[in-house]
């Protein structure tokens, strides 16, 4: 009778660790529209108007801590934040001058570059956020009936706060700045060199803007803001002038020049966010569509390691 | 699940499963505390293995985890596998050595918790997240198994209070019965 429980204890713990991985392997091999992808979307789907109602009821209780630790930071804000309220002043003065002189010289120019208005913003809650270490994903209440596509850029009302990596009909997954597999290209706010945006290697909460050339000008205390698309060959899913964050310290130890920054929007707290759809047959559209047929081909031919740089610069690049 | 489990315990055990896991994505996933985020799910996968056994435990623990994962958008597989491994060991801890110390819910929360962060952390380095073990990494493991720690005794609380009545019987009851009726006396062999 002991042997007979022993057996099928251990039996049974076998059965639920052989599927855990044959799920993980699977899950982890197959491309985004796979099976498992879309049955975990369907569950979305179910789950997500029971996910939604539970955050509107429990948001008392999430504003009663929040309430707590925010009056404790407040102080310590008001002063830096006046401080900045002065230096933007003086800036803002400067800013609308060379405001003037940029529009004179896109329309003389004839450029027409990718902005935010090309976009259509639809505005969205968090109902679900990884509680891992890592922090690099949150789960929204608005998916494709309201627009919603993968790779669809996500703002707050501080800045940029990722892109949309999956999809449901009411449901979509936002990867975080922070997440190890973001990419975005950027630019220090002053200067016309750009790079890539990424998440520190070993502090998950914050970002390293990288690949600058070396003699770009940088000082702590300047905003980094999306670049949008440099080269026509590597078109950017982010309109220019988004803001991501504000440079904290300058690295200059290899070829290129470094910097890391501290992204403005509190990945933490998120609540509501806006998710910058594209209109049907924009331009914003058409490269977001391009991007997922690289990464769908990128995906199916995983198996042979060389897909080219430029398939990887897409996907990560952003 | 084992044959002592009755349907109430399962229900109890299902009922009280959403409503911690709808709270820990809801709220607690939102309020960090000292930077990090407390982790019930672990807490209430080790605290059922502990009252309830270990293949209770590994079943729920393997449940939880896939309905995380599916309700994240999270790799399939991974926390339903680290889940299973703590309600099973938590199980194996109250089969094998039945802790009756006050403390014991303390302890088993912060190993449960340790459990859950660093082999959350291991696997999403084996799946290949850029980023070596550093200073801030543990840092958030080690105050995050501190938040858990002062999560750890209400939680136990919480999970005894809802399952009171549909637990399995507590083995070293079990065993002093056995001792008075005979069963397992060693003077009975005598």
């Amino acid at each position: 009778m002991h042997d007979k429980t022993v057996r099928r204890r251990r039996a049974l713990l076998g059965l639920l660790v052989v599927l855990s991985l044959l799920l993980l392997t699977a899950y982890f091999g197959e491309a985004p529209n796979g099976r498992l992808h879309s049955v975990q979307r369907d569950f979305l789907t179910v789950v997500s108007p029971i996910q939604d109602g539970a955050n509107k009821a429990l948001k008392p209780v999430r504003d009663l801590f929040s309430w707590f630790g925010n009056t404790l930071h407040a102080k310590s804000q008001l002063a830096q934040a006046l401080k900045q309220t002065e230096k933007l002043r003086r800036e803002l003065v400067a800013e609308q001058t060379e405001k003037r002189s940029y529009h004179e010289l896109l329309a003389l120019s004839h450029l027409d570059q990718l902005g935010v208005g090309s976009y259509r913003p639809v505005d969205a809650t968090v109902i679900g956020k990884n509680p891992n270490v890592w922090y690099s994903t949150v789960v929204i209440d608005k998916g494709e009936s309201a627009g919603v596509q993968r790779n669809d850029p996500v703002i707050n009302e501080e800045g940029l706060v990722g892109k949309v990596v999956q999809a449901a009909s009411d449901g979509a997954l936002v990867e975080l700045l922070t997440n190890s597999s973001m990419g975005v290209s950027a630019r220090i706010g002053t200067s016309h060199a750009t790079g890539l945006v990424q998440p520190k290697v070993g502090d998950p909460n914050d970002l390293l803007l990288g690949y600058l050339p070396s003699n770009t000008q940088a000082n702590p205390g300047e905003w980094v803001v999306t670049s949008g698309t440099v080269t026509p060959g590597y078109p950017s899913l982010f309109p220019p002038g988004l803001l991501i964050g504000q440079v904290t310290s300058v690295n200059e130890e290899s070829a290129y020049k470094s910097v890391n920054v501290h992204p403005v929007a509190n990945l933490h707290d998120l609540d509501i966010v806006q998710v910058l759809t594209a209109a049907a047959g924009s331009r914003a559209a058409n490269l977001s569509q391009l991007t997922v047929n690289l990464q769908a081909g990128q995906a199916a031919s995983s198996a042979g390691a060389g897909n080219g740089e430029q398939l990887a610069s897409t996907q990560v690049g952003g | 699940m084992s044959a002592g489990v009755s349907r109430t315990l399962a229900l109890r055990i299902g009922v009280l499963t959403l409503i911690v896991v709808f709270f820990q994505i809801g709220v607690v996933s939102e309020v960090p505390v000292f930077g990090v985020n407390a982790e019930l799910c672990a807490l209430l996968v080790a605290f059922v293995g502990l009252l309830c056994g270990s293949i209770t435990g590994a079943v729920v623990g393997f449940a939880v985890g896939l309905f995380i994962d599916l309700a994240l958008l999270q790799t399939l597989g991974l926390t339903s596998l680290i889940f299973t491994l703590i309600g099973y060991w938590c199980g194996r801890l109250r089969e094998l050595r039945d802790p009756q110390a006050g403390l014991t819910p303390l302890l088993v929360g912060v190993s449960a918790s340790a459990l859950a962060l660093v082999g959350y952390s291991l696997m999403e380095f084996m799946l290949g997240v850029d980023a070596p073990v550093s200073f801030q990494l543990l840092r958030v493991i080690v105050l995050g198994v501190v938040v858990n720690t002062i999560f750890a005794l209400p939680m136990y609380a919480l999970t005894r209070r809802a399952l009171e009545g549909a637990m399995p019987e507590d083995p070293r009851r079990r065993r002093r019965r056995a001792y008075t009726t005979g069963g397992l006396s060693p003077l009975s062999k005598a």
